[in-house]
């Protein structure tokens, strides 16, 4: 895999992690209800997404390990909808 | 082993197919925490849905100063640490090992403030099976809701500390010379542990505590 | 004995016979052998659960046993022949001396992993067998909380612990297998090339890599919800029992298919060899066990069918349990048209992949009635589904087992087993599985319940004949350890290649070198390619 040419790549993503950090927070007290944990998630998936592709490396890796890096994420959302297709229907 | 010179494992035809398997193998590791962490989710999640109003509660009496503080702490440090990885690709040796050392020092952080984060919890009562007191209705949900709590940030935290002595093992052995431009596979197998140890957090703060506190 | 006695020098045998060549060998081939050891030990002491438990049974009323150690009984019949048995078998023992071999490698990607995982493995075993000479567990293998969680007395930490530490020897084996068979194939090998059992040892590879945390963490749950006395899984705090039977079948499904999809690669290698012919449509079956695979995440519901989860989600697993079962059709109709115009012989690999075959087919069609909900209401928990997953598991995967044992025998140790013997037993086998499973088919649909130690008088018949069929299982399976061990030092010297198969294992000296090939191989050839009219085994 290839490491980013330049250190300043890991600065620029660890600044823009912070900032989604503390609009995650204000989002808190925001009042948002449902769409302000849908916010929250989005802005987790946004944080880890950018660890992943940078930090990780994954943008610049073989496909078959981005595959490797979802399939997780992938399998839980399998158990979670499906659990939850039988908790909700109850 | 020689100074930072490479050694190809007798089962591996060259260096590319090494550094390949061992890429790879770090990959699939990091899925099966992926999965294993996601069961502590998905039980979360699903008992969560189940008691919305209780859980609310409890998350509002979580502190998110200490926790939101955690999180920078724990970005930071991958930062240092992926630094490092590019101080070990460049052959930089002074860097690299201060790197690792400053994200060794920076996880530690990460664990006295979260142990600082316990002891409040402990005073408050909010610790299950330690005098946990929560009066009122939904006290038997919101103790759930600490339940999941402690079992979530602790396997989380034992994965740091698992990762703070991996990460003062790879610095000792930079401060040894075992790596050069050529050979810092354990620095980046390392790395990539200890990101997807920071990926974890960046889920669990939300979940625990930022979601339904106002 | 020594390894000279066994083996000639310069293969892997002769490489020292001391205690610190096999317990500190990097040789995956040496390690497939511990693991062998290992499993056949824990083999012995699930099947004399088993047996006291077909003895018991003998009677309506339970006579042998008490009914609280009759409950310990098919509790550690299960946890050891899942857990330290079935999961394991294909796949730690002809998986670890196969795989590097059918690739062309010198051995797996991560040799010290390999016997570290062997450790594991035994440490779990261990702290089971420890559990059970302790007093034992009666939770049943699926540990269902709050039973396990609550009101259990036993040993339930110790079982607990051991599947968790075994768990993880599970997750080791499955990672080394997907990096070696990615990046370690000899040039010309391409995917499609690969042999079948390849493909079976990579499916089942990604299901134990994630399938197993998942249990992990699940027992970490049951034993702290047992340790803390309160939980997710306690309906007094307001917790869901059915979540941890969520949390557990997630992996225990997937689990069955980490059980047979290493026999259905072992069945495609014997079934080409003896009937001289490719295997019918390898593309189709190299997908349906990929299928296999992935379809057997989506359905671990249909074992809650009548535990209180909703109709929906019931309906919902249920048409997605009759979907899983067509790639497995798929390959049973191909092992069938492989056998069309090929030239048959009969010997006890054969014998035990056709066995398979049937009986196999017989266990996934039962599913198949159990995956239906109406049936269900009335089937579950009753002796039907306790055949129904011994056709798969024991008609199934272990008849595979044996055979690809009988089939890799002369690779592996040098030596020819006998054969009139291996034929007798595996006849011997299949006439004994069938007479101790197909009453139970018919007990349970008469509604007999399964894990009771007692039952109506009009049942007994249905027993009688369960275990005597089952004494003459035991023979069949006792005898190929005593035949098997003495072929070590008096069996035939094998040759190379003594079916005329194909396969790159197959094209070295038997037993092998200790670095597998002594020139890396390169692979021209597409995999099965006999040719009509080419003489089978000389």
């Amino acid at each position: 895999m290839q490491l980013p040419a330049r250190p300043q790549v890991y600065l620029l993503v660890w600044v823009g992690l912070l900032a989604l950090l503390a609009l995650t927070i204000l989002a808190a007290y925001a009042r948002l209800g449902a769409y302000g944990t849908a916010l929250h998630f989005t802005i987790a998936a946004t944080q880890a997404a950018l660890v992943m592709l940078f930090s990780m490396h994954l943008a610049s890796a073989h496909p078959l390990m981005r595959a490797i890096a979802l399939i997780g994420f992938i399998g839980i959302a399998i158990l979670v909808l499906l659990t939850l297709l039988d908790v909700l229907t109850r | 082993m020689a100074e930072g010179v490479l050694a190809i494992q007798p089962q591996f035809d060259d260096a590319r197919q090494q550094r390949a398997a061992s890429n790879l193998g770090i990959w699939i590791f990091l899925a099966t925490e992926v999965l294993f962490f996601g069961v502590l989710f998905a039980a979360y999640a699903i008992t969560r849905i189940r008691f919305p109003v209780a859980f609310a509660q409890g998350g509002q009496l979580t502190d998110i100063a200490l926790a939101g503080t955690n999180t920078a702490v724990l970005l930071t440090s991958s930062l240092s640490m992926a630094l490092a990885v590019h101080a070990a690709s460049r052959g930089s040796k002074r860097t690299l090992v201060l790197l690792l050392w400053t994200t060794v020092l920076l996880g530690c952080a990460f664990l006295a403030i979260k142990g600082v984060e316990y002891r409040e919890d402990y005073l408050e009562h909010l610790v299950p099976t330690l005098g946990f007191a929560h009066p009122g209705p939904g006290e038997s949900q919101v103790e759930l809701f600490f339940y999941l709590y402690f079992l979530i940030t602790g396997v989380h935290a034992l994965h740091v500390l698992i990762g703070i002595a991996c990460i003062a093992t790879i610095a000792v052995m930079a401060s040894r010379g075992r790596f050069s431009p050529s050979y810092f596979t354990p620095v980046d197998v390392t790395g990539l542990y200890w990101h997807l140890v920071d990926v974890i957090w960046l889920f669990v703060f939300p979940a625990l505590y930022l979601v339904s506190r106002s | 004995m020594n390894g000279a006695a066994i083996a000639p020098a310069g293969s892997y045998l002769g490489e020292g016979w001391d205690a610190r060549s096999w317990f500190t060998t990097l040789d995956h081939k040496r390690i497939g052998i511990l693991y062998t050891a290992a499993i056949t030990l824990l083999f012995g002491i699930g099947g004399a659960a088993a047996a006291l438990i077909r003895l018991d049974l003998l009677t309506p009323h339970s006579e042998l046993v008490s009914l609280a150690t009759y409950n310990k009984l098919f509790t550690i019949h299960g946890v050891i022949m899942v857990w330290f048995f079935l999961i394991p078998s294909i796949p730690a023992t002809l998986g670890n001396f196969l795989v590097p071999m059918m690739v062309g490698a010198r051995d797996l990607a991560f040799p010290r992993l390999n016997l570290f995982s062997w450790y594991l493995f035994v440490a779990g075993g261990a702290l089971t067998i420890y559990a059970l000479v302790s007093g034992g567990v009666d939770t049943g293998w699926t540990f269902y909380a709050p039973y396990s969680t609550s009101y259990a007395n036993g040993y339930v930490y110790a079982v607990a612990t051991g599947v968790f530490i075994a768990g993880f020897s599970s997750i080791l084996t499955g990672l080394n297998f997907i990096v070696t068979i990615h990046e370690m194939r000899a040039p010309g090998l391409t995917w499609f090339r690969l042999p079948l059992f390849i493909w079976s040892m990579y499916a089942t590879s990604l299901i134990l890599v994630l399938a197993t945390p998942v249990l992990a963490m699940t027992l970490v749950l049951m034993g702290i919800e047992r340790f803390a006395g309160i939980g997710v899984f306690d309906p007094a705090l307001g917790g869901d029992p059915l979540l941890f039977q969520h949390l557990f079948w997630f992996y225990s499904h997937p689990a069955v298919y980490i059980m047979i999809v290493p026999a259905m690669g072992v069945a495609s290698e014997i079934i080409s060899c003896f009937a001289r012919n490719p295997v019918f449509g390898y593309r189709f079956m190299a997908y349906a066990i990929l299928a296999i695979a992935a379809f057997g995440f989506v359905v671990w519901g249909h074992h809650m069918f009548v535990s209180g989860q909703s109709a929906y989600a019931g309906t919902v697993f249920s048409l997605l349990t009759f979907l899983v079962s067509v790639p497995s059709a798929v390959k049973v109709f191909n092992w069938t048209a492989t056998l069309y115009k090929g030239r048959i012989s009969f010997e006890a690999p054969m014998l035990y992949a056709l066995g398979f075959i049937g009986l196999f087919t017989i266990g996934g069609l039962t599913g198949l009635f159990l995956a239906s909900l109406g049936l269900d209401v009335q089937l579950h928990d009753t002796y039907f589904v306790v055949a129904h997953f011994h056709y798969i598991m024991v008609g199934g995967a272990v008849m595979a087992f044996f055979g690809g044992m009988h089939f890799w025998w002369p690779k592996i140790t040098g030596r020819m087993y006998p054969e009139t013997w291996a034929r007798s037993c595996a006849v011997l086998t299949f006439v004994g599985f069938n007479l101790t499973f197909f009453p139970q088919f018919i007990v349970g649909y008469l509604g007999m319940p399964r894990r009771y130690p007692e039952y109506p008088p009009e049942f007994q018949v249905w027993n009688v004949l369960s275990s005597a069929g089952a004494a003459f299982l035991a023979f069949g399976y006792a005898l190929p350890l005593f035949y098997l061990l003495w072929s070590l030092r008096h069996g035939p010297r094998a040759p190379a290649n003594p079916w005329n198969a194909k396969g790159l294992e197959w094209q070295t000296p038997s037993p092998p070198p200790v670095e597998n090939f002594p020139v890396a191989p390169t692979v021209q050839e597409e995999a099965y390619a006999y040719r009509s009219g080419e003489a089978g085994h000389g």
